[in-house]
């Protein structure tokens, strides 16, 4: 079931009139069984996978927490950690597994597709889940929390519907606190009518807008031979357009449908395209994410004692100021190597989400003390500068997203080769709108890009970690006529807009494939 | 060793690791008013602290002090 369905928005109004039609007691069990029912909606094998996922999940917590002997809390934590990263790799290696498995049943005595001997099914979109768990079972070993007896608030944790496929990543400690909270909420049709207005903002950004810049994106990226020069960068520039909206309305869908039960789920998004560097960016861009390779994985290899031996050394041979970012260099390239490989399991992954942004941080770190030597000499205090910084920013952004959105690296190095290559389609419009996005739809998605902005402009703090503002409370402030009036035009405009219905197949959330 | 004395060698070790001289720092500090304090600086710090009281964080503290004072408790505990 997709997100952005009209099958997903009954399904939810169903658990939200459960929810708060029975006592509060029962609460709990409505929001497990609407999570199970959606696991149920994705399929037999997902179902299946978060079930057996979640057993693993509770009796690695338990066994990894207090009490036992530090030999078998270790071994629990390392065994089930395993047993889940195995699953990530499977997930991200499903179509070579399907191959595999085929040539195998071909050996085997296979014919069109019957006497299959090795059957196979690998859910995707499993990759939030599985990070999810991991994070509650060293929870339990590094003692954050204390392992939870309760099978089915484990369950719940681990399934809770409107994040299970794309996030935003949360913690036990976090989301149990809010099944807590949320059972003691009444109904408010004000929080109902918060929730709605940030689901009918994400259905806008993903069918106003996400799906109208994917026709751009899907012409240029598969066509770089025809479309070579100013197409690819155009290309590029459409595809930032479509994963920004796409995703992020994903998850104002998803957080926005969470606050209707009192769940309030973390943001994912905080203006990343104002970001001033790459390294802010990656603290505006899937948030959650980058918290959790930090607190799981790059703490722990940066606090490992060969990491602090080789601290210890490189401080003695280069000095104490730049001996000590040796280690941190290390680190750094294992959790980006990590974020690309998470975004999909191949080297196109791996370059364009990962390794290219470790370089660019890398060289930010390197230069910074020249960079505050230089900045007061060319007032980098003034307006233009700052947005230089953000217009750099995006930029470097757009060179990671050639390869994110190529097949494999060879495509996306040939696309960069495009650029060079005298084209025999001209950029004039007729051949641009072949894509399909004719001067109206252009213009519809245009004013939504600019509506994207002004709201994210308004949202903006300039600190980094400072929570931006909430656009729909200051509607809220100014009457409750504005907000209503937000909402209708969100609803007529993708009603009217939105790219759906009979014959026109919406493609799934991006970052739920993942 | 009494709360004063602990924020006594905690300056210390704050001075050193962000090479300032001059920071001071109290029970409210958070990373945000230390300049330098930063994700990647923190584990240095936490490494730093850990020898100079001779203890060992576990991961959970690690990530989970909200501010200097809370830093201070868990240095407590553990010197027991």
């Amino acid at each position: 079931m997709s997100l952005v369905s009209s099958l997903f928005l009954v399904f939810v109004a169903a658990a939200l009139l459960l929810y708060y039609v029975v006592p509060k007691s029962f609460r709990f069990w409505v929001i497990l069984a609407a999570s199970l029912a959606f696991s149920a909606f994705l399929g037999f094998y997902t179902l299946l996978f978060v079930l057996v996922s979640a057993v693993l999940c509770y009796l690695g917590g338990l066994l990894a927490g207090p009490s036992k002997s530090n030999a078998l809390r270790n071994a629990a934590a390392i065994i089930t950690v395993v047993i889940n990263i195995a699953l990530l790799c499977a997930v991200k290696y499903y179509n070579v597994i399907g191959l595999a498995a085929e040539r195998l049943n071909l050996l085997f005595g296979a014919v069109n597709g019957a006497n299959k001997f090795f059957l196979y099914a690998v859910p995707v979109g499993m990759s939030f889940y599985v990070l999810q768990t991991t994070g509650y079972i060293l929870d339990c070993r590094w003692e954050k929390i204390a392992p939870e007896k309760n099978f089915f608030k484990v369950l719940l944790f681990s399934t809770y519907f409107p994040q299970l496929m794309s996030g935003p990543m949360n913690t036990y400690a976090n989301l149990s606190e809010q099944f807590e909270k949320a059972k003691e909420v009444k109904f408010d049709l004000s929080r109902i009518f918060d929730g709605a207005v940030r689901v009918a903002w994400g259905f806008f950004k993903k069918l106003v807008i996400a799906e109208r810049a994917a026709m751009v994106v899907k012409m240029i990226y598969a066509d770089h031979q025809t479309y070579t020069g100013w197409y690819v960068p155009l290309g590029v520039f459409f595809f930032a357009i479509q994963l920004y909206t796409d995703f992020s309305g994903c998850m104002e869908v998803v957080i926005g449908v969470s606050h209707m039960f009192g769940i309030e789920l973390p943001e994912n998004f905080n203006c990343p395209f104002f970001s001033k560097t790459v390294k802010e960016y990656w603290r505006r861009w899937h948030i959650t994410l980058g918290a959790w390779l930090r607190d799981y994985l790059m703490y722990p290899i940066l606090k490992s004692a060969p990491l602090i031996k080789l601290g210890d050394w490189s401080k003695a041979k280069f000095g104490k100021k730049n001996g000590k970012k040796v280690p941190t260099y290390i680190a750094l390239f294992i959790l980006w190597f990590a974020v690309g490989y998470w975004h999909g399991g191949l080297w196109n992954y791996v370059i364009g989400s990962g390794i290219l942004h470790f370089i660019y941080i890398v060289l930010g770190m390197i230069f910074e003390p020249a960079f505050k030597k230089i900045r007061p000499k060319i007032g980098a205090d003034k307006l233009y500068f700052r947005i230089f910084q953000s217009v750099r920013t995006f930029i470097l952004m757009l060179t990671g997203f050639v390869f994110f959105r190529s097949a494999t690296v060879m495509d996306a190095v040939d696309m960069y080769a495009a650029i060079f290559r005298k084209s025999d389609v001209p950029l004039d419009w007729a051949n641009f709108s072949a894509s399909g996005l004719d001067l109206a739809n252009l213009i519809v998605m245009a004013v939504g890009v600019l509506l994207v902005f002004a709201v994210d402009a308004y949202k903006y703090r300039p600190g980094e970690d400072e929570a931006p503002k909430s656009a729909i409370a200051f509607l809220r402030s100014k009457g409750i006529v504005l907000l209503w009036a937000a909402f209708m035009v969100l609803f007529v405009a993708t009603l009217l807009f939105g790219m759906y219905g009979l014959g026109y197949d919406s493609g799934s959330f991006i970052y739920a494939r993942i | 060793m009494t709360r004063e004395e602990i924020y006594g060698k905690l300056n210390e070790v704050f001075q050193d690791v962000f090479d300032d001289e001059d920071i001071t720092v109290n029970d409210s500090t958070v990373a945000a008013d230390v300049d330098g304090w930063d994700s990647l600086e923190h584990i240095n710090l936490i490494v730093a602290v850990e020898r100079c009281f001779g203890i060992k964080f576990t991961m959970g503290e690690t990530t989970g002090l909200k501010n200097v004072g809370e830093m201070v408790d868990r240095i407590i505990a553990h010197l027991g």
